[in-house]
């Protein structure tokens, strides 16, 4: 099957600090891959890199057909990275929700803003999105007034409203108290049903095991794994991936 | 039963609400002496003008005498001043939280010219005195050839260098929304001139409101220094005109402060109002 996203010889520095090393990496449709790795392992920055929040040094990103070259300027690649981002959509830890929106107002900012939608239209499509992640009744509050997984629930809308082709979580239950992290599990459960193919840096090793079609692990800027989960937890070939299992399992994070 | 059902009614007030209450009353009480104090204040104000003579074991007293008639008759005169200091303080600010804004941006700004003009200016501005930038206004263009109208001369003073001081709270501003703000804005395809414009923005200025609002109370006083170039006839002007001339300056000076503190106390309950609203608002 053509992959829908396809990262080759991906590399990026900060300054001297080599953080992704000539990364490779194929995603089939409506496949869910879950990103595992200690801290300072480079998830982050790998996801960031799809999207161009952080520019690659080198190598090439291409999600659904636009194929993106790192490390060029000018305006036809700016146009590219444009392209890339309405491609996928993101979620944040931190959720970045806009504090000066309304739910609804802050889900409809991209279809309005970006694609110049009828606001009628783009109502519409934010009000059924807000209901699949259910928080539609909460709709005319401000993200003030919202828990964490509320919130996380909306920020999954407002990525989908785009409608995006991939969906990117960047440890999407890492700020949330411990209660509060079921309910946005199940939405992306739910959504992953839905046949959305997704990226998600985790730690919650239930979730990779259970939505997962692959799990990648990753030490030192390299993907070090890259099996289904359930290879993966019986008999992990790295030493460092069972460190980090054992580690995950004692409730670290 | 019985018993119990008669105790029903109140229940007593745990330990902390009790706390909390006393904690309360006597910050109620403590707010009324302070107002009560103010009144005491202002009162004997009012009577160490009021040029009455009391004698008290002996020695008279005498107040300060003030003319009553002269007030009377320049109220008019110098009450009409308010609109025009009213008017260059708006303008001003205006003119000032648009210059700004801009200064604020241009600090912002990766490219050198943008990053240097924004802090020359500053700089410029700050290194020297206000009362010589209203003179240069009105004095020194002249000399140039260039004669601006009293009023604009002063707006242009008096915003420039406020808007100088005021980039420092847009800087604030602007950098008081998370970088994580702007990412969520490009991670659904907005360029940088909308993320700028719909979140980073509204956001800064929200933030920026009730410091701008501080400048405003500051710069309807600053006017007066407008007076001095004898071109803009508000407040003070007229307060030292008509002192001048017929040598009761106590009373024009004292008419004029008036004016500017009653101005500023009901600026800043209109600023407190304002507060407010953006605390309990959708923050
Ligand atoms: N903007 C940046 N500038 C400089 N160094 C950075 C930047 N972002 C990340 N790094 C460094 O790159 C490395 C990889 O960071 P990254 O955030 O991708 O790790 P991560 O696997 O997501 O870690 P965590 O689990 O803590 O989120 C780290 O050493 C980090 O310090
Ligand atoms: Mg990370």
């Amino acid at each position: 099957m053509v992959p829908i996203v396809n990262i080759s010889n991906l590399d990026k520095y900060f300054g001297r600090l080599h953080v992704l090393k000539n990364i490779s990496l194929d995603v089939a449709p409506r496949e869910v891959v879950c990103i595992i790795g200690r801290s300072g392992s480079g998830k982050s920055t790998l996801l960031r890199c799809i999207n161009f929040l952080e520019e690659p040094s080198a190598g090439v990103i291409e999600v659904d057909g636009v194929k993106v070259e790192g490390g060029e300027k000018g305006r036809e690649h700016r146009q590219l990275v444009h392209d890339i981002r309405l491609k996928t959509g993101m979620v944040f830890q931190e959720f970045n929700l806009f504090p000066h929106m309304s739910v609804l107002d802050n889900v409809i900012e991209g279809p309005v803003t970006v694609k110049g939608m009828d606001r009628t239209k783009a109502r519409e499509l934010g009000e059924m999105n807000l209901d699949r992640v259910g928080m539609l009744f909460k709709k005319d509050e401000y993200p003030n007034r919202l828990s964490g997984g509320q919130k996380q629930r909306v920020a999954i809308a407002r990525a989908l409203t785009m409608e995006p082709r991939v969906m990117l979580f960047d440890e999407p239950t890492s700020a949330l108290d411990p209660e509060l992290i079921g309910e946005v599990l199940n939405v992306m459960k739910k959504v992953a049903q839905e046949g959305m193919t997704m990226l998600v840096v985790t730690h919650e090793m239930g979730f990779a095991r259970e939505v997962a079609d692959r799990v990648l692990v990753m030490a030192d800027g390299e993907i070090i794994e890259d099996r289904t989960p359930t290879d993966l937890f019986a008999s992990p070939k790295d030493p460092r991936t069972q460190a980090l299992i054992d580690r995950y399992r004692s409730g670290g994070g | 039963m019985n018993i119990f059902a008669k105790k029903q009614p109140d229940t007593p007030k745990s330990q902390a609400e009790l706390i909390y209450d006393a904690f309360q009353r006597k910050e109620r009480q403590f707010r009324g002496n302070v107002a009560l104090s103010w009144i005491f204040l202002l009162l004997f104000l009012v009577f160490l003008f009021s040029g009455q003579e009391l004698t008290i074991g002996g020695i008279t007293f005498s107040t300060i005498k003030i003319d009553r008639t002269f007030i009377g008759e320049n109220m008019v005169f110098i009450a009409g001043g308010l609109a025009e200091t009213i008017k260059i303080s708006l303008l001003s600010i205006t003119l000032a939280t648009i210059l700004a804004l801009l200064a604020a941006l241009g600090r912002l700004s990766t490219v050198p010219p943008i990053y240097a003009l924004s802090t020359f200016y500053v700089s410029l501005i700050r290194g020297t005195p206000l009362y010589l930038q209203i003179f240069f206004f009105f004095l020194a263009l002249p000399q140039l050839g260039i004669v601006l109208p009293g009023l604009w001369a002063g707006v242009i003073a008096l915003g420039l260098n406020y808007g100088a001081y005021m980039s420092e709270i847009f800087r604030a501003g602007l950098s008081s929304v998370g970088k994580g703000q702007r990412e969520a804005a490009m991670a659904i395809g907005m360029t940088p001139g909308q993320t700028m414009l719909r979140i980073v923005l509204p956001q800064a200025l929200r933030f920026a409101i009730p410091p701008t609002g501080n400048e405003f109370i500051a710069m309807t006083k600053d006017s007066a220094l407008v007076a001095a170039t004898g071109f803009v006839h508000e407040l003070m002007w007229r307060a030292t005109k008509v002192g001048r001339a017929q040598f009761h300056n106590l009373e024009a000076l004292i008419m004029a402060a008036i004016f500017y503190w009653v101005m500023t106390l009901l600026l800043t309950a209109i600023q407190s109002r304002v507060e407010n609203r953006l605390s309990k608002g959708d923050r």
